[in-house]
């Protein structure tokens, strides 16, 4: 979250192999260069790797969803829900544009609200 | 160093047990496979106990609180789906150092009903907001990866079921002893797509247990039911890009079965059988590949030709597997191995492999964030 208070992803790249990843370790994990990788912001576009429709999901939580991996074109990977398309059309290497949200309005003991993220087709406004 | 062998190995029958705790579930495997191999608790030199869930409760101790406190060692081993293997594994490291002479791997659970795994720490479940951390969802998309990449189809993921629920009803130790046509698991619940509940492991309780022993308490009691064990190893996850938001069931499995060849001087063409890590059906498939049983993207043919089904070329989860047979997580990795030293001493009734030498047994353990992958090779001594 920037001072302005417009959200953004970091994914954490060494300087030595340029290997990516999702959080900061003490040591890269790929080469095991001592000098902890470093953080680095990533854009909102990227292409699906794979995705299932979920139906059953543990107690509680709504389904269907759509359950996604997404490659973001910076490198870094997440998992994500994809909203507001039809399962059928969905494929391996679908753009799709990274959307903040509000984490489905929950808020943390003081109140805070979270800041979630969620994937949409490239182009579709949501 | 000398060779390591099993000389007893045996399981309970995989179902529910509400009325026993895990402990006891381990205690009556424990006898079964000293009484297979025709020894006392007084004859063990060291216990190695494994429970995913209840390692952290000395489930080993409490196991000799049942069968005999003979003051022994005893290592509790906790290593998500590969408890099992990390424990079989840890005895014959035992046995193959020189120190112990007869060493138990017992493993032993009571599954949580359930989906298992579920929201943790602070904050709002990310579950359905930021995808799914379902062990099904996980698999549906490591599955459809490889429907992605070689146009694998829904009906060769239901088929791994429909092969491994027929070779369990040869198994009166199987959870599920019932036929499931096609039809039938394509039109069970659709839990993540493309799996089905008869694509996904049967959530049970379950033990299992293994002796093994040095080459010279093995020919002191004689080598004519004894299993050599030619390879075994255990890998972690190793660095991959998309590791762990991805689900990478490949690359461990892979840096596994490699250590493992290399180690019994065996290659995939050399096995007879395989019991391999059948979570779901979309793990089969993928793990054809990863052990060497196929070519990478032939993993669909060879489920369609009949070679991994009973009286194929390479019989894999005769047992029925994970998915029909039953998945109770700590038990799970040694419960495998039992499957591969039935068939290689040919008593393995129905469903024995015929004339099988040299058999496979392969788990993999991952949480939301790690990965392990146990392998061992076993021969007919």
């Amino acid at each position: 979250m920037a001072e302005t208070g417009e959200p953004s992803i970091e994914g954490f790249r060494c300087a030595d192999c340029g290997a990516i990843m999702i959080d900061q370790p003490m040591a890269c994990r790929a080469c095991t260069s001592r000098t902890p990788p470093q953080a680095f912001r990533v854009g909102e576009r990227g292409r699906i790797v794979t995705w299932s429709t979920v139906l059953r999901s543990f107690p509680g939580v709504k389904t269907p969803f759509v359950s996604a991996i997404v490659d973001l074109d910076d490198g870094l990977t997440l998992k994500g829900t994809v909203r507001g398309v039809d399962p059928e059309s969905l494929g391996v290497g679908l753009p799709v544009s990274l959307v903040f949200d509000d984490a489905g309005g929950a808020r943390a003991p003081d109140g805070a609200p979270y800041v979630g993220f969620h994937f949409v087709k490239a182009g579709a406004a949501e | 160093m000398s060779d390591v062998y099993v000389v007893g190995a045996d399981l309970i029958r995989f179902g529910r047990y509400p009325d026993r705790t895990p402990a006891q579930l381990g205690a009556e495997a424990a006898l079964l496979a000293l009484d297979d191999a025709g020894l006392t608790v007084r004859d063990l030199d060291i216990v190695y106990a494994s429970s995913t869930f209840n390692a952290a409760s000395m489930i080993g101790q409490q196991i000799l609180k049942q069968i005999g406190q003979t003051g022994i060692p005893c290592v509790n081993v906790s290593n998500a789906c590969a408890s099992g293997a990390t424990a079989f594994r840890e005895a014959f490291v035992a046995i193959k150092s020189g120190l112990y002479d007869v060493a138990l791997a017992v493993g032993a659970e009571k599954n949580p009903k359930g989906l298992l795994g579920g929201p943790i720490g602070d904050g709002p479940s990310p579950e359905g907001l930021f995808g799914s951390g379902t062990t099904p969802a996980m698999f549906a998309e490591a599955g459809m990866i490889h429907a992605g990449k070689y146009g694998t189809t829904m009906e060769q993921f239901a088929q791994v079921a429909v092969k491994n629920h027929h070779h369990s009803t040869m198994n009166s130790k199987a959870m599920y002893q019932r036929e499931t046509p096609l039809e039938e698991v394509l039109a069970s619940e659709m839990i993540a797509t493309p799996l089905t509940k008869l694509m996904c492991s049967a959530n049970v309780d379950g033990a299992a247990a293994a002796i093994l022993v040095s080459e010279k308490k093995a020919r002191e009691l004689g080598l004519s039911r004894a299993v050599r064990v030619r390879g075994s190893a255990l890998a972690s996850d190793p660095y991959e890009p998309r590791n762990p938001v991805l689900l990478d069931a490949d690359s461990v499995t892979r840096l596994a079965v490699s250590k493992a060849y290399e180690m019994a001087g065996v290659g995939p063409n050399d096995l007879d059988l395989v019991e391999l890590h059948d979570c779901f059906a979309t793990a089969e498939i993928l793990h054809y590949e990863n052990l060497g049983l196929c070519g990478d993207g032939e993993a669909g043919a060879l489920i369609d030709s009949g070679a991994t089904a009973l009286g194929g070329r390479i019989p894999v989860n005769v047992s029925g597997g994970l998915l029909s047979k039953g998945h109770p997580i700590g038990a799970t990795g040694i419960a495998n191995i039992v499957e591969i030293v039935m068939h290689l001493r040919g008593e393995a009734g129905a469903r024995q492999v015929q004339g099988a030498r040299l058999g496979l047994a392969h788990v993999l353990g991952f949480s939301s964030v790690a990965g392990v992958a146990g392998v061992h090779i076993l021969e007919k001594a």
